[in-house]
């Protein structure tokens, strides 16, 4: 059996300390209150209570801090969020003299007070802490709110359970090629609003390449749809599409961003190698591979946070638990304070990664607008406290090796824990459960001031009734189970609802980490749980799930505002009624770059890179990502903070980034790629080759032939000036708009 | 103006987005006005606050000199002779490291300077002449005395690395003043410890995270990266975004009313432009000889003259980094520390007041904001290491940080701390309200500049922070 312990040492039952706190009551109100103390007070304790505690402690304040009062005898006693003010007898023990002392707290906050007044304090506790004021009892300040669990489960969106909701008939019983189509043009109906005329296939192609596999069609691919008139060849096309290996790529690049990936942190001292894990690639491929092969989701992230729980060490899938195990470490985690800030990381890449809930908030407090108690907050924290991060060894060779090698002190001495590699080269960093234990509440998030211990469990308001403290070594397992419990409504609609928001540029609720009450509400709620519920009849399908977004009628319109009516009372396309034209991210910019240039490596998995290499050709995914320094191409584009959980990606468009665009070494060198393409598949340099190059550049880079106007353009670039024209033309084209968005 | 055939409503939202173009877009202090998103200006004040910003700022630009170690305040700003009678004394309390020393004193000699009086050792003999220009604040104090944390509150609020850095924020609130340059710029000869997450932009959007630039080289094309094409001149370029203009004109007719496009073309310019604007601004070899000589030929004081070249250009923040070429903090002296202090102060000194000089003489220092410091400062107590002459170890609860310039009071010396420079007692000043009061000096509001993420508003002094309103001018 796993031992069970907490930190610090409060353990006291709850009624013990009512008790307690009655006996001081008790023995304050009959303390005879002679009239010299009185005097004392007067003398020396109110005249600095009015000064310099009553601004943020009486009832005259603007703004209580800490809900403690100090303006009348009861309420010192009775005291605030941390307990008691004063414990009449003992000045060591009350926090009103710690406070003074610059002990626990710093009051007051402008500077610490003469040691004099302090003593007149400390003599006062001493005393007996004789307090003639006669207060008119405790105030009243609004106690904290009871979290009705139960009716946010009733009456809050996102924690009601899914309901089925037939598609809806509308206006056009032609236009929708799936169902949801039905619930998207219901709404444009209802506002007067007509979807925007189908794209035209290239346009589709390059669109729907792009968002599934991350990469643009090739002219052979572009030309081949064309021609194709059977009625399933979009179908064929979307099939071919998932099947592909990159499609995992594609994907696995949302997951990197909410999974806060990286290979390093952001404190490392010196030359410290023990904070990089070269191996932290294992766990990118690991999702690679999981989504080509549509590991339904939520095995997915069940894997992720317990994948040695539930299948054991030997499991392939161990990688997997780099979810947690690449997550940030800080600096100095030999301190407690430091370690809740870890935790905090853990819950919060957890609560609003998987969940769409700001759990983190309630650290410090109750949610303030979410029914997310603290108590929920270290029930979680604890099975982060109960997990740590370690070096597996990659094989049972490295591992017998080191076993053998190991100096025994270092294992003794809890340095390196038994089954550890010694070199992160020979390991990946992932988690194991270790001591079990359950977490004090830390009020107001502080280090010193203990509350009652949690036992760990899941969140309340997705429990039915009272949650069950998790059993299992960390709870990790259990913890996992929760999260994919079907009943649970928030895991698979925040899923859906991102991939949403992959293919259509906006989520359906906007803000996608955050399904609570300060989030956005969905535009569509209704047809979000109505792909939810097919979602989880498909098994957890994300493929499945896919399939029908980007064969819908509403995913196939033409991009762009054109209707003017549409602009006025939509101008935010919330009711989708056009395909919301997209700036690229770095990763399909870079790749599309490099598959026009023919210099794209498609080989899968391994290593990082280095994206801003002239020589690399690999994918962008495969980018080495560093909290220390990350990679100044992909900061410039935008790319996360890897630190943090990042629910979307800010666009900014800036000069820095148009001049990596005309002066990188890297576009140098992919214009000269281009050029050298362009000439050695259309060799003749006479002037019907010349039109037919610029022509097969649009082709590569657009997806689409060269315009009358384009070409004659280019044609006249190209035969004037001086220097190698075709490859500062092919500059050009890599630099335009066209290259960056997708229609 | 584009010929529209109609213009449509924008949300707030939308707007943010378009608007986000130039170095850090023109801050929200000029695009948001009329959005409200600073907030509304105080009730009486919004005629002297013409940019929507919650007060009439006092400075516009800052330049943070940032002293990578932590000098020690006992030697430099904050004389205390009682460690003369106290030598040897080993202090009570419990200290983080075992091999500490007694007290020690400091061996400079001290002495008020300037019609204010603002007193300084013997290691300043040019900042003696500035001295009434100083607002030095003996009392601040911060969370922890290890540099990875304390760097990280100095710089963002926070200990961990989970926070947009100040001068993000000031990006992020004012935006920049020349479109063609960058809001927030970073100068260090190498990278300081805990490095760029000091310059992040975290939760904000890319377009305000420091732009670093490694001095080490200070040759203009060395220091500003992709700032010319490797071969093309630039009539050949010029030629090529002629061409790249009209395909993106052809591009954006078929797809009109898209701002996001229209802000990718004039990037594109801005971008062209900035080519020859940076390669000026960056250029310190166009500065006189004898300003050379005044700010010294330090890797520090040639990063300080940058500075002003910057800032004069309209960059806002500038992030100045006294680091040395064996050493990413070399403030941090645990051994030697009287030597170490002599050396390391005479080229701060120098081109710290060539700086203060430089900018009062060309009308800047009335709305630029000097800031000196490090993450803490130094034991008043010795720490000992064997064979090694006496260091001062890390102390994090009472220090000196100083200010010049842009709305605060010169020759001032602001809070103390206790006889023996242990702990700030009087007007105490925590990090968090030195940053609250950089702002206001900027005319923000610290509690009302926020960034909304992950369910709720940010901030930089997050549920803290106090403006000093004694240091005010």
């Amino acid at each position: 059996m796993a031992q069970r312990r907490t930190i610090g040492a409060l353990r006291l039952p709850l009624l013990a300390v009512a008790a307690l706190f009655l006996l001081v009551t008790f023995v304050a109100r009959g303390e005879e209150l002679t009239k010299e103390r009185g005097e004392f007070f007067e003398k020396h304790i109110r005249p600095v209570l009015v000064e310099h505690c009553y601004e943020c402690h009486s009832t005259q304040s603007e703004k209580v801090k800490a809900k403690l009062l100090l303006d009348s005898r009861e309420s010192v006693l009775k005291g605030g969020e941390s307990g008691p003010a004063i414990v009449p007898g003992d000045p060591d023990a009350s926090l009103v003299v710690q406070a003074l002392r610059f002990e626990n707290f710093e009051m007051p906050p402008k500077g610490k007070l003469p040691a004099e007044t302090i003593a007149k304090f400390e003599q006062w506790v001493k005393e007996g802490a004789a307090d003639p004021r006669e207060g008119s009892g405790v105030p009243a300040i609004a106690a904290v709110p009871t979290i009705d669990f139960a009716a946010a489960r009733q009456q809050w969106w996102s924690l009601k359970p899914l309901q089925f909701h037939l598609p809806p008939a509308v206006s056009d019983e032609s236009w929708p090629r799936q169902p949801l189509d039905r619930f998207v043009l219901q709404r444009l109906d209802a506002t007067g609003l007509r979807p925007a005329a189908p794209a035209d296939r290239r346009t589709w192609l390059r669109r729907v390449s792009l968002d599934l596999i991350g990469l643009p069609p090739t002219p052979a691919e572009a030309a081949s749809f064309e021609a194709d008139e059977a009625p399933d060849a979009a179908e064929r096309v979307v099939d071919r599409l998932l099947a592909s290996p990159h499609y995992g790529e594609r994907v696995a690049r949302m997951w990197l961003d909410l999974a806060r990936y990286a290979e390093d942190q952001a404190h490392i001292v010196g030359k410290d190698e023990s904070l990089l894990y070269p191996n932290a690639y294992l766990y990118r491929d690991w999702l690679i591979n999981a989504l080509n092969s549509d590991l339904p989701y939520d095995r997915f992230v069940q894997m992720q946070l317990a994948a040695d729980l539930l299948e054991g060490d030997e499991s392939p899938n161990v990688a997997a638990l780099g979810f947690i195990g690449l997550g940030p470490k800080y600096y100095s985690r030999r301190s407690l304070q430091v370690m809740l800030d870890e935790w905090e990381d853990r819950v919060d890449v957890v609560g609003r990664g998987l969940l769409g809930l700001t759990v983190a908030c309630a650290r410090c407090h109750d949610h303030k607008f979410d029914p997310i108690g603290t108590e929920d907050y270290y029930a979680l924290a604890g099975v982060f406290a109960s997990t740590t991060m370690f070096n597996r060894p990659l094989s049972a060779e490295t591992e017998k090796a080191d076993a053998e090698q190991k100096d025994n002190k270092e294992v003794e001495n809890g340095k390196k824990a038994a089954g550890e590699a010694k070199d992160p080269k020979q390991a990946m960093h992932v988690v194991r459960d270790g001591s079990p234990m359950d977490l004090n509440i830390f009020i107001r998030g502080s280090v010193e001031n203990k509350g009652p211990t949690v036992p760990r469990h899941f969140l309340r308001v997705l429990c039915q009734g009272e949650p069950q403290p998790f059993a299992s070594g960390s709870g990790r397992r259990e913890l996992a189970e929760a999260i994919t419990d079907p009943e649970n409504p928030l895991t698979a609609r925040v899923m859906v609802n991102r991939l949403w928001g992959q293919y259509f540029g906006r989520p359906l609720a906007a803000s996608a980490s955050n399904f609570g009450m300060s989030g956005e509400k969905p535009t569509h709620p209704e047809l979000l749980d109505y792909l939810t519920l097919r979602f989880l009849e498909n098994d957890w399908s994300l493929k499945a799930l896919t399939r029908q977004m980007v064969l819908s009628a509403t995913y196939g319109q033409g991009s762009g505002n054109t209707s003017q009516v549409s602009a006025f009372t939509d101008p935010e396309n919330r009711l989708l009624g056009h395909f919301q034209r997209r700036r690229l991210t770095v990763e399909q910019w870079r790749d599309s770059i490099l598959a026009a240039s023919g210099r794209l490596d498609e080989s899968l998995g391994g290593k990082s890179i280095d994206p801003q290499q002239v020589s690399e050709g690999r994918r962008t995914i495969y980018s080495r990502a560093s909290r220390l320094e990350l990679n100044k191409l992909l900061a410039m584009f935008d790319y996360p903070d890897p630190n943090v959980h990042a629910d979307r990606r800010v666009e900014t468009t800036t000069p820095l980034q148009k001049m990596f665009v005309l002066n990188s070494p890297f576009m140098v060198e992919q214009a000269s790629a281009l050029a050298q393409r362009l000439s050695a598949d259309v060799p003749d340099s006479a002037y019907a080759a010349k039109y037919q190059r610029v022509d097969l550049a649009y082709r590569l880079l657009y997806g689409r032939p060269a315009t009358d106007q384009e070409i004659s353009l280019g044609l006249r670039f190209l035969s004037q000036g001086n220097g190698d024209r075709i490859q500062q033309y092919a500059h050009v084209l890599l630099a335009a708009n066209e290259l960056l968005y997708v229609d | 103006m584009m010929n529209t055939p109609f213009v449509s409503p924008v949300s707030r939202r939308e707007m943010l987005r378009r608007t986000a173009i130039g170095f850090g877009s023109i801050g929200l202090a000029g695009t948001m006005q009329a959005a409200g998103l600073l907030g509304r200006a105080e009730a009486g004040t919004s005629a002297a606050a013409p940019h929507g910003l919650h007060f009439a700022p006092r400075a516009k630009r800052v330049i943070y000199l940032f002293m990578n170690g932590g000098p020690s305040h006992v030697d430099t700003f904050d004389p205390k002779p009682a460690l003369q009678d106290h030598e040897g004394e080993v202090p009570a309390s419990n200290t983080m490291r075992k091999k500490k020393g007694g007290y020690v004193p400091s061996p400079f000699a001290f002495a008020p300077r300037g019609e204010s009086g603002v007193v300084m050792s013997e290691l300043f003999p040019n900042l003696a002449a500035r001295a009434d220009d100083l607002c030095v604040i003996r009392s601040m104090h911060t969370d922890v005395p290890n540099h990875e944390p304390g760097l990280l509150l100095m710089h963002s609020g926070n200990q961990q690395p989970i926070r947009p850095s100040m001068g993000s924020w000031v990006s992020y609130g004012l935006g920049t003043e020349n479109e063609n340059l960058p809001a927030f710029v970073v100068l260090a000869p190498r990278r300081p410890v805990i490095g760029p997450y000091l310059w992040a932009n975290s939760f904000l959007p890319g377009a305000h995270q420091g732009m670093s630039v490694d001095t080490n080289d200070m040759q203009v094309d060395k220091l500003v990266t992709n700032l010319n094409h490797p071969s093309l001149a630039r009539a050949q370029q010029r030629e090529q975004l002629d061409l790249l203009n009209q395909l993106n004109q052809l591009h954006l007719a078929g797809r009109p009313q898209d701002a996001a496009l229209e802000a990718q073309i004039q990037a594109m310019e801005t971008a062209f432009q900035m080519q020859s604007e940076a390669a000026e601004a960056f250029d310190i070899s166009r500065e006189p000889q004898s300003l050379h000589e005044a700010y010294g030929t330090s890797n520090f004081g040639q990063q300080c003259l940058l500075a002003r070249r910057l800032c004069e250009r309209g960059v806002r923040y500038v992030q100045v980094y006294y680091l040395s070429k064996d050493n990413n903090q070399p403030w941090d002296t645990h051994t030697n520390n009287d030597e170490g202090h002599r050396k390391l102060c005479k080229d701060a000194d120098q081109a710290t007041a060539a700086l203060l000089g430089d900018l009062k003489q060309r009308g800047l220092l009335d709305d630029t904001l000097v800031v000196w410091g490090g993450e803490f400062g130094r034991t008043p107590y010795a720490e000992i290491q064997e064979n090694k002459k006496p260091g001062r170890d890390h102390h994090h609860t009472g220090f000196t940080v100083f200010l010049a310039g842009g709305g605060v009071k010169g020759g001032l010396m602001y809070g103390a701390t206790d006889e023996l420079g242990m702990h700030a007692v009087e007007n105490r000043v925590h990090v968090h309200d030195l940053h609250a009061t950089i702002l206001h000096l900027l005319g923000i509001d610290h509690e009302r500049l926020t960034y909304h993420y992950s369910g709720r508003n940010f901030r930089l002094t997050d549920v803290h922070g106090r403006v000093v309103l004694d240091i005010l001018a």
